[in-house]
């Protein structure tokens, strides 16, 4: 065999499990279709829509607080072209950094379309065509955006959140049919900077799966930015004329909504990619949702192929397949890692941010446990007066008998950087009073999370 | 009134104990029920407990050997002592507000004392006062390690305790370990003393009450303990409410509730080294417990007092391996237990000690004792060490009353639930050392026994059958003896007799 182990997918899932395989000393290769390494995260995904998040923040933070704080500046303008030109270096820096690991790891790396020949080779073909075999495959293709079938992805006015973060000129009026976190995101970069956003959802509220409080309080803050809303509203046709996009759509009762805009964006979600592959030729097993089948060990149905990310079960998230990787690489070399997958956290990169760990409210009157609720707004927090950031919530919840946290979730600034608090604890199964007990520095966003947990403990916080 | 406490009976044949430690010194005031000294017989180890509360006064010291009934110590029963009965303790509480303690304002600086010459600095290895108890003079307050020996730390003074330095703290001699606020007048009474230690043990208790938490492994420990194969659950964890840290995962080690060879046993004390990346030098100590060292007491008296030595053999094993496929799930399911090696080994071994009955018998003094009966002790290997319960008349038994036993023996031994009972008047012993890979060894004979019978693993050897070289599973078998009653011709038969009964197990039937 040429190689120990050969990762197919150079995504944060698999060029994660590539170095930490190389790490334990096996011989390692990474191959992917793309030019540059990174996969969906780093190239069209969480990296690029950081960089415009933050910069439509800038611009918004110019033109709405800083004569509050202070700062006469003429009004702001928008320079597209800047912050994608901005946003294109940042990704470049990342990728050329993932390429210096794998320089720095050994891992020979392979640029082509990667599909197997029999279980144990793949074939690559490409600008370097070959054939490798390797005694353990890793299959990290990940996902690409799904589409509703009657809808015609122009990728000009009608299009994914690969296209929207290379749009050359801000929407006039941006419909986005999808309440999800990659809809609330892009829809704030062109709310910020000036789009009129319409959100269209089946569901009858935005980010589901997070803690209902998290949507209501995010849905309060986008409406603050211009957002309109309609939910539970199923959306029938999508029609292009020109430079106008036709979206329309019925509620419950069947009566028909029309909404026209200039750019609509079709973010219902993703679906794993497996095309180009060749698993029959490996005998590799998919379920009827186009995943790869894969065991608690996350191997596939035939022995020595294993699959990570997103092209798997669970939340489609970086940091998900990151785990993934790493628990695959350890799982080959003998060792017997874990990961739980209640304690994976999830985030919404808006602004205010929501972060969100463990089980939600719905979940644990779903399965009937008896808990407690401790909430704490930022607008009793200091820090967050001083920064202007005054909007959303921590809220934590504790099991009602031994105090354990069961689910921490935060809407507000920071939100993201606080909850990897709320993972360790959870991992420790630290209770309320722990967190409560423990000195948080002042004055910070973190205070509240304290607060939050004095007043699951059993309603005692000291701020409000 | 003073009671005269005496060594009580532990158990039939124990006639003589020895004193291990007093826990209390020679003035004390003691509780009822409090534990004042551990004794030791040649079985296992118990407590004293107090019989009635008072002063005490030692009559026999450390590493003293009496006899059943001799006197331990006396105990005073005297004013400030709380009866049981109320009227007496309101006398007493008048007693106290009569003469109360008066605290002198004078704080006593304790510090390290110069131990010997070349002895530099110290560790408090544990404090036996907490914070803030009222201490006596000359009451034992803390130990303390040094790298020759360990000592007791005495109160210099009587009164509040104040402690600087915490456990595990190393000190240099001179350095502050901790303050006295001086008390003047009587001690409280014991009737404070019991609130004072009634309060702690439910701060204690508190705190080492398990929790929803208590044996929850920390990320990096779980991957550790799976990666070993050990349960969290046999794991006692030492962070907070008892969470498994990563170094109690690092220290975790299997626990093995199976025979081990007797021989094991004579291996230094200390913990095996822990593997850890890098280099080190690092030693750990720890206190012998009082188990190890009766056992290393007892093994270095049989080297010393008996004449031993070792005749082996090997057994052919594929008839009883051959047996066991065949009946294994029928009798698994007739008896509920599986059929191991074990009731071959203890049958075979009660049958030739019919044959050669000085095998089965022992010195005592002046005399040899026969037994009629076999009472076949079976070496364990437990987490706190070595033990040797007894299956009794397994002469008598059959094979899957002999395999019950031995489950059943073997896991109250892994509990630590043994009586002494089950543990004494074994006639013979039988050790497995190959359950841990032993090919051959010379065990060591379970006092006051005469024999000892070593099994170890099965390895395919060959082996020449009616001029053939052939592939058998072979065990190497090793009978150690105490040749002062034993003669070769009759532990070497008695071996031979052994492996005979095992390579032909119809032998066991029909009893030839």
């Amino acid at each position: 065999m040429d190689y120990q182990v050969a990762v197919i997918g150079s995504g944060p899932g698999g060029y994660v499990a590539a170095i930490r395989c190389a790490q334990l000393g096996m011989k390692t290769a990474i191959i992917e279709k793309y030019d540059t390494l990174g996969g969906t995260c780093l190239n069209v995904g969480c990296i690029p829509s950081k960089a415009l998040l933050d910069s439509s923040e800038h611009f918004h933070a110019a033109s709405h607080t800083f004569k509050e704080h202070g700062i006469d500046i003429n009004a702001p303008k928008v320079n597209l072209k800047q912050m994608i030109a901005r946003k294109a270096d940042v990704v470049k820096q990342n990728v050329e950094g993932v390429d210096f690991l794998m320089k720095k790891n050994k891992i020979d790396v392979l640029h082509g379309v990667g599909s197997f020949v029999d279980p144990h080779t793949i074939q690559v073909v490409g600008k370097e065509s070959k054939k490798i075999t390797a005694e353990k495959i890793i299959i990290a293709t990940g996902s690409k955006p799904a589409n509703l079938p009657f809808v015609e992805l122009d990728k000009d006015r009608v299009i994914t959140s690969t296209e929207a973060l290379e749009l050359k000129e801000v929407p006039k009026h941006l419909i986005i049919i999808g309440g999800g976190v990659i809809g609330m995101e892009l829809g704030s970069v062109y709310g910020r900077l000036g789009a009129k956003v319409t959100v269209v959802e089946f569901l009858d509220r935005i980010i589901p799966g997070m803690d209902s409080t998290m949507g209501k309080e995010l849905q309060k803050s986008l409406k603050g930015l211009g957002f309109e809303f309609h939910l539970g509203h199923k959306v029938t046709e999508v029609k292009r004329s020109g430079k106008t996009v036709t979206v329309k759509a019925e509620d419950k009762a069947g009566k028909i909504i029309e909404v026209k805009g200039d750019y609509c964006l079709v973010s219902i979600g993703r679906k794993p990619y497996t095309a180009e592959l060749g698993l029959d030729a490996a005998g590799v097993k998919v379920d009827e949702r186009g995943r790869v089948e894969v065991d608690n060990h996350l191997k596939t149905n035939v022995d020595h192929i294993y699959a990570i990310g997103d092209v798997v079960k669970g939340a489609m998230l970086a940091h998900k397949a990151e785990e993934e990787g790493v628990f695959v690489a350890e799982s080959i070399a003998g060792q017997k890692p874990h990961i739980n997958y209640n304690l994976i956290p999830g985030v919404v990169y808006t602004w205010p941010e929501v972060a969100s760990v463990g089980y939600t409210e719905e979940l644990l009157k779903e399965q009937g446990r008896a808990f407690k609720t401790g909430k704490f707004p930022y607008k009793a927090l200091g820090r967050a007066r001083a920064s202007m950031d005054t909007e959303g919530l921590v809220k934590i919840l504790a099991d009602k008998e031994t105090d354990e946290i069961l689910g921490v979730h935060i809407c507000g600034a920071r939100a993201a950087d606080m909850i990897a608090t709320g993972v360790t604890a959870m991992e420790y199964r630290a209770s309320a009073e722990d967190i409560a007990r423990m000195s948080h520095a002042h004055p910070t966003y973190m205070e509240a999370f304290k607060e939050a947990a004095l007043a699951a403990t059993e309603n005692r916080p000291i701020h409000m | 009134m003073s009671l005269q406490m005496k060594v009580p009976a532990v158990g039939e044949s124990i006639t003589e104990v020895t004193i291990a430690a007093w826990n209390k010194n020679d003035g004390d005031t003691v509780a009822m029920d409090e534990v004042i000294c551990e004794l030791e017989s040649d079985k296992a180890t118990f407590e004293v407990t107090a019989e009635v509360a008072g002063k005490l006064i030692i009559k026999a010291q450390e590493g003293d050997s009496l006899e059943i009934g001799a006197v331990l110590c006396e105990i005073e029963e005297g004013a400030g002592v709380q009866e049981a009965e109320n009227d007496e303790a309101e006398e007493v509480a008048d007693s106290i507000s009569a003469e109360p303690a008066k605290p002198t304002g004078e704080v006593l600086e304790m510090k390290v004392p110069a131990v010997g010459e070349s002895i530099a600095e110290v560790t408090i290895s544990n404090w036996s006062k907490s914070d803030g108890d009222f201490v006596e003079l000359d009451e034992v307050i803390a130990e303390i390690e040094s790298d020759k020996a360990t000592f007791d730390l005495t109160a210099e003074a009587q009164g509040n305790l104040q402690i600087i330095a915490n456990e595990g703290d190393t000190l240099e001699i001179g350095a502050l370990i901790c303050k006295i606020e001086v008390v003047e007048g009587a001690a409280p009474s014991s009737s404070t003393d019991q609130t004072q230690a009634s309060e702690s043990t439910t701060l204690e208790s508190q705190s080492s009450k398990d929790t929803y938490a208590t044996g929850h492994a920390s990320p990096a420990a779980k991957k550790i303990l799976d990666e070993k194969g050990i349960d969290a659950s046999s794991v006692s964890g030492s962070g907070k409410d008892g969470r498994i840290t990563k170094s109690d995962a690092v220290e975790a080690k299997k626990a093995e509730p199976v025979p081990t060879p007797l021989a094991e046993a004579s291996k230094p004390a200390f913990a095996p080294p822990q593997i850890q990346t890098g280099v080190s030098r690092v030693q750990t100590r720890e206190k012998m417990s009082s188990l190890r060292k009766t056992v290393s007491r007892r093994l270095v008296s049989v080297k010393n007092e008996t004449a031993m030595l070792t005749t082996f053999n090997e057994v052919n094993m594929q008839p009883i391996m051959d047996l066991r496929k065949k009946y294994k799930e029928q009798f698994k399911e007739k008896y509920e237990v599986g059929l191991g090696f074990m009731s071959f080994f203890t049958k075979a071994c009660t049958m030739a000690l019919k044959e050669w009955p000085a095998v089965n018998g022992q010195i005592d003094g002046e005399e040899l004792v026969f037994s009629d009966y076999c009472d076949v002790s079976i070496a364990v290997s437990t987490p706190k060490g070595l033990v040797v319960p007894v299956i009794r008349n397994a002469e008598s038994l059959s094979f899957h009353q002999i395999e019950k036993e031995v489950v059943r023996l073997a896991t109250k031994a892994r509990d630590g639930k043994l009586s002494i009972d089950e543990m004494q008047g074994g006639t013979f012993t039988i050790t497995n050392g190959g359950i841990f890979g032993s090919m051959l060894s010379t065990p060591i004979i379970n006092a006051p026994q005469s024999a000892i019978l070593g099994m170890h693993n099965i390895v395919e050897r060959p082996v020449v059958e009616n001029g053939q070289v052939v592939v058998r599973p072979i065990m190497y078998v090793a009978l150690s003896y105490d040749h002062r009653i034993i003669d070769g011709r009759e532990s070497v038969s008695f071996l031979v007799r052994v492996k005979q009964l095992l390579e032909d197990p119809t032998r066991l039937l029909i009893g030839v």
